[in-house]
Formats: C-alpha cells, structure tokens, sequence
C-alpha cells in the first residue's frame, strides 16, 4: 500500500518568501524527502511539482521560516476510489515503467489491529482497591537473567530499545538511544551492526572510553545483537555488552534479513562491520550456522561459555507463529524473548513485506504468553512486547496481557524529532536519525536528543504508573488481562480478553483461561520439540 | 605439556580449565568429541585435541591456534576472528563460516556451506567439498585443493577463491580468471608453511563478476 494521493499541499504565495523573492529560499524544496517541490535554478522559483507524491509527515511545513505550507488531508477521495486508489495506480505505474518493486523504511501503513480498541478497567468497590498515585510508590523495575545470570539486568523502567543498527541509524542517532537509555536504567541494543565505540561508554553513563565520571545516572545496559549477518561480532564485542540477543527475525520483515544497501556503507560504517565500504549489507535470512533446535541449543550454551556465564541471552522474534516460536526459544535456553509485532519498522525493506507479512502486536501476546505459562516460566523468562508502542497506554496493555517490558523502536525515532516520512532506506532523513552524510547528521545533537528520550521515557513510565494505580497494582508485574476489557468483537477475538458488556471472553477462547485470567503459571506444562530439518539441497 | 581428558567434562568445566592453562602454553586435550564449543573465544595459547571434537570447535577464535589431530563435527571456526585452526581429519557441514580473519586449514575433506560468509581469513581445504562452498563471500581467501559440488562460491562478492580440482556447477555472480604471479606466491607460500603438496600451477581463481549483485 502507498500513500500516494492522500494529502493535498497548498503554499500560501503571500507570505511565501520565495512567492515573494525567488532564489530566496528553497527550504521545502531540500528538505521534503519525496521530491514534491521542485528549485528552477534558472529563475530561482521553487514550485509544486507532484501534489501526489506527498506523504502528509508535515517535514516542510516545520522547517518552512514563515509558516506558509499546509498540508491536508484528501482521504475521503482516496477512500472512495478503493481499490483503485491513485496510490494502487501509480504503484502499478511505478513497477511498469521500472520493472521493480518498491522499498521503503518505516513501518505498516493504514489500519491493522492495534491497542486502541482495549479499555483499561479501572478500580472500584467490588475490586482490588485503587492506589495513590501521587503518595505511593509502584514498582516499575524488570530483572532479566535474576536466576540464571551471574550478572542480570536490572532495569529500572520496563522499556528497552530495540535493535536499530548503526548503518541504518547515524552515528548520532546511536549515541543519543545510549544517551537516553544510561540517564533512565534502561538498555540500548546494537542491532546487527556492529558495536560502535562510543556505545560502549554511553549506554554505561560515561562520557569517554576513560570510565572516569560517570555524567548520566542511573545508567542503562547494553545488549548486543547476534545476527545472521554477523557484522562486526567477535568474542570481544559479546564481552563488551551486559546481554546477547540472538535475532530471528524482526517485524517489518520477518522471514528476510536486514538490509543495508551500499550507498550508506560509508568508512565508518564499514570499519564497524568488517566489511568493505560500499559493499551492500544483505544479511541472509536465516542462520547458516543453525540447522536445528539442538544447534539452536549450543549456540546459546557456547554464547553463554564465551561470556563467562554472566550475561542474559535474549531472542528476537518477527510475528509468525508465537506460541511455537516462543517455546522453542525456551527449549533453547532464553532468559528474555522478544517478539515484534506486523506493526514494527525498519530502516529498508520490500513495500509488501512490511504491509502485508505476519501477525498484529496485539495478536501476538496472548500465544507467547501461554508458551511461557505452559513451561511454567512466565514472568522468569521475560516477554518483551514492541511493534507500534505509541505512549504509556498502549505499553500498559501489553503488560496487563502479559508482558514484561516494552521496546520503542519508531516511537524512539519520533522522540528524537522523525516526522515519519517513510524515506529512511534513501538516507537523506532531514533530522539526520537515519543517514549518513554529514551535513544532515549535524543536524542531530546526540545529547539534547538523548534528553528527549529520556523525557520520552520519563513521561511513559509516568503513564503506565498511572494506569497501574488506578487499576490497583503497586508493581507491573501483577498486572493482568483481567485489567483490560476488549471493545469490539475483532479485538476479543484475537486477543481473548473479555468483551465490554457481555464481561467474559468470546466462547471459542474459553479453554484459554491461563492465558486470559493470568492464573494458571505451569499448570498445562508439555515440551515440543519442533525441528527446523535440514537445509534441502 | 599440560594434558586434559575431557571425558566427564562438559563444555564450561574444559573451556575454564583451557582459559586458565592456555596462557601462552600448550595443551593437550583428549576425549573431547562430546564438547560441543571446544575453545570459544580463546585469545592466546595453542590447544592440541587428540580426539574427534564436536560441533562448534574453536567457535569466535581470537587468536589461539588449535589443531585436531582427527576429525570434527559441524561449523568449526565458526566466526573466527584471529588465530590459526588446523583439522587433520574431516570436517561436518559449515566449515569456517563468518570468519573475519585468521585461517583454517582442513586436510581432509569438508562438507556443504565451507566458508560462507568469509569476511577475511584463509580457508584450505585439501581435500573435497560439498556443495554451496563459499557462498556469500565478502572477503579474503578460499583454496580447495580437490573437487567441489554445486553452486560453488555462489553470490561471490569479494575475495579470491581457487580450485585445482572440478566443481558441480558454478554459483551465480562468478566469473573464472587466469592465476597471476601474486596469485601464485601466495599459494606456494601456503602450501610450504602448511606442508600441503600441490602445484599452484593447475589452480583456477574464480572471483565476482559484480561487487553489486543484487541492488545497482
């Protein structure tokens, strides 16, 4: 799906400056990452040449000096010509005149099933009472590894980020996800990247390689990511991090590698990889070095034995099928899954793929809960929800459903001043996050936007207490499903909530009710063992 | 000469014990084929294993050098990053694959995926390989001395493969080139220190025919 045609732009030429002086300035016409205007460099005028191209992320109406674009909305026209919306035209058109398909970054486009159709049920007589929300405390901490670990993570808000590599993100993007992570106790991650040195010191709360001061507090934990591509990883890069995450897949692209195509393989970025600049960095889509569940199980157990048994292993899974994924990380020995949602984005993937490839957020959660419950570790081995996460409303309900923490991934980016342009994977992000070309990375101070994440942070954490509160938990950890109630029928069925007004969950998930009650931890306790088969030749 | 029997070991008991006794000396190992991850992460010291060894051998080397008198299981070397790893006997599925540096030798034969993703070391094979060897290589050297099955060095982005044998089929993006003089000596000097006989002269270099295969 394209947004093509869903946005009309209109400049008020009175007070334009360029109307009014051309060759004056050209602000929208270098900034919009879509190419809808356009600089004559004979006349110096800047004009409008493709409305349809508009995206509706509002870049230049923020950056434009006199306030003159306006950008509206047209969806009553672009949904009244569904299915041929001019957005289906011109892909049509796109493919036929270049014999290709389209890619793109960020995430799903349009409508899916999201958080929004849940409720928070709040406290009253006939329930647990409500707590105070400005005189007691609630217990936001996640303790990864605390058994299995000689060095868990204690994170002080229930948020990570989420792998995002640097290649797709600037350098300074990087550093102000480490930033925000060492000034909030949470953890940043690599991404399949390769670690880049100053990470090493900011997501701790240091400010040089020397460990002197510490400038940040509490100070937050690094994961590093183990891919399939393996860029930059070696003994040392494990050692250096607080916890591995083994990445399966992600959501914008689950069932594809990442990729990082050669154009944005600078110096840096390769020295970082070991690999050539300007080599593309396709990452295969599965691991070359695993052909089973068991192979799955000495990876970790030698990932375990090179870090000395002290860091967590985490996994990363894309939306597929929850329930058997989410066990056979288990089986394979992990202290903390992740599983990301259709919604998740990406700096660079086919269209299709990040619209029309695997299952909602919200559908995810109640299958890999119930893995967790039927080998009795819900709540040991921690669940970590991401994929579209907006605010503490939507974290909250996913850890009412059974989650454990939260990753930010795209809200992260926004915190950090994305308009959500969908242009990631061309490099030239106008607030310097997802490019590497110097002049557009100055435009991004890695401390005031490792301030703004932690704000960002802050203010969620805020939002999730609320909630909790006012439903009668003092700690996360005991919040339920039975916290939530669903509004329409679509999201009580995939989500097995109890339905608003009839007040139980639809009769089909009523053999579910470990999952929907939050009771039931071990009781239904069977192992699966799923082998991936060895590769056909 | 310390020497370990690893038979009622498992891996974390071995590679503590290598940790701590490899520090710049040698070590013998013997009943490790149970072990799967023999050696991981090892930065120094030479560890000399007189039996079969399990998958996962000297898995993310980093500078140790570790010879296997006799054969190995599955993805040996496996994202190595310095060092030196010899294996006498055979190897198992995916050999040396994600290496970024050091170098591998096998004078036996080594199954499918050898190499893939090589990133910079030397692999030698002396004997035969299975199929889709050399996949996805982005650097550094690959010599295989017998013959090779299908796709071989498929999607070959950078870094030199030879061959003296035959292979199956050839994989995509790879174009067959004369052996230079450079060529030459390096493979002579390989050959000498490592002791292998085989004439540089009957070799074939097979390098990418794009260093941009996918996206132009």
């Amino acid at each position: 799906m394209s947004v093509v045609g869903a946005f009309c732009v209109s400049v008020n030429r009175q007070v334009c400056l360029n109307a009014l002086m051309p060759g004056k300035c050209a602000t929208c016409a270098e900034v919009c990452p879509h190419g809808v205007y356009a600089l004559d460099p004979a006349t110096g005028q800047v004009h409008i040449q493709n409305y349809n191209a508009c995206v509706g992320c509002r870049i230049c109406a923020e950056f434009c000096p006199v306030n003159a674009i306006r950008i509206n909305p047209a969806e009553s026209e672009y949904i009244s010509r569904h299915p041929w919306t001019l957005g289906a035209v011109e892909e049509i058109h796109h493919k036929a005149q270049t014999g290709e398909y389209l890619l793109r970054g960020f995430g799903t486009q349009g409508p899916t099933p999201n958080f929004d159709m849940i409720t928070v049920v709040p406290s009253q007589i006939a329930s647990q009472e409500p707590r105070d929300k400005y005189r007691e405390e609630c217990d936001l901490e996640v303790v990864i590894g605390e058994d299995t670990c000689e060095e868990p993570i204690r994170l002080k808000l229930p948020f990570v980020w989420p792998g995002m590599s640097f290649g797709a993100l600037s350098k300074e993007a990087k550093m102000a996800l480490a930033i925000g992570a060492a000034m909030t106790g949470i953890a940043t991650n690599t991404g399949e990247g390769g670690l880049l040195p100053e990470e090493t010191w900011l997501a701790r709360g240091f400010d040089d390689e020397a460990f002197d001061c510490q400038r940040w507090r509490p100070g937050g934990y690094l994961f590093v990511q183990w891919s399939t591509g393996r860029w930059g990883v070696s003994a040392d890069y494990l050692r250096r991090s607080d916890g591995v995450e083994i990445k399966i897949g992600q959501g914008a692209k689950p069932g594809m590698g990442g990729h990082l195509l050669g154009a944005k393989v600078n110096e840096e970025v390769a020295r970082v990889r070991g690999i050539p600049a300007g080599s593309d960095a396709l990452s295969p889509c599965r691991y070359y070095d695993v052909q089973s569940l068991e192979d799955m199980k000495h990876m970790v157990t030698f990932l375990r034995d090179i870090t000395e048994y002290k860091k967590p292993i985490l996994f990363k899974l894309g939306p597929s099928r929850p329930y058997d994924d989410v066990a056979a990380c288990i089986e394979a020995g992990a202290d903390a899954i992740s599983i990301d949602g259709l919604v998740g984005g990406t700096g660079c993937s086919p269209d299709l793929v990040t619209q029309g490839v695997g299952i909602p957020t919200i559908a995810c959660i109640p299958p890999a809960v119930k893995a967790l419950k039927d080998y009795g570790v819900h709540r040991k081995v921690k669940l970590i929800v991401m994929g579209g996460i907006r605010n503490g409303l939507d974290a909250f309900k996913a850890l009412a459903m059974g989650a454990d923490a939260i990753g930010f991934g795209s809200a992260a980016e926004v915190a950090m001043g994305c308009r959500v342009c969908y242009a990631c994977h061309k490099g030239n992000c106008p607030y310097g996050i997802t490019s590497q070309k110097p002049e557009l990375r100055a435009r991004l101070n890695p401390v005031e936007a490792g301030q703004r994440l932690a704000n960002f942070l802050h203010a969620t954490a805020e939002e999730i207490k609320i909630l909790a509160m006012l439903s009668g938990h003092d700690r996360i950890s005991g919040l339920s499903p039975e916290d939530l109630r669903a509004m329409d029928m679509n999201t009580a069925a995939l989500t097995g909530l109890r339905l608003a007004g009839y007040d139980r969950p639809l009769p089909f998930w009523e053999d579910q009710q470990s999952v929907v009650s939050g009771d039931g931890n071990g009781q239904r306790k069977h192992v699966i063992m799923k082998k991936r088969g060895a590769q056909e030749k | 000469m310390n020497a370990i029997d690893a038979k009622e070991m498992d891996i974390r008991q071995l590679n503590s014990l290598l940790r701590e006794s490899v520090n710049g000396s040698r070590v013998a190992v013997k009943n490790a084929s149970h072990i799967h991850g023999l050696g991981g992460g090892l930065k120094h010291g030479e560890v000399l294993v007189q039996s079969h060894a399990g998958d996962y051998l000297a898995v993310l080397n980093d500078g140790a050098s570790i010879k296997v008198f006799q054969d190995v299981g599955n993805y040996v070397a496996d994202n190595m990053t310095r060092g030196e790893v010899i294996i006498k006997g055979d190897a198992g599925y995916g050999a040396a694959q994600y290496c970024y540096g050091g170098s591998v030798v096998i004078y036996g034969n080594a199954g499918d995926f050898t190499a893939t993703m090589n990133k910079g070391a030397t692999i030698i094979v002396a004997g035969n390989v299975g199929d889709e060897v050399g996949t996805y290589m982005l650097n550094g050297d690959l010599i295989v001395i017998g013959n090779a099955g299908k796709n071989f060095a498929n999607y070959l982005i950078r870094g030199s493969v030879y061959i003296a044998g035959e292979w199956e089929s050839l994989g995509h993006n790879t174009e067959v080139v004369a052996l230079d003089n450079k060529d030459g000596d390096k493979l002579r000097s390989l050959f000498e220190a490592y002791e292998i006989a085989a004439d540089p002269a009957v070799f074939k270099k097979v390098v990418a025919a794009s260093p941009k295969p996918f996206y132009k």
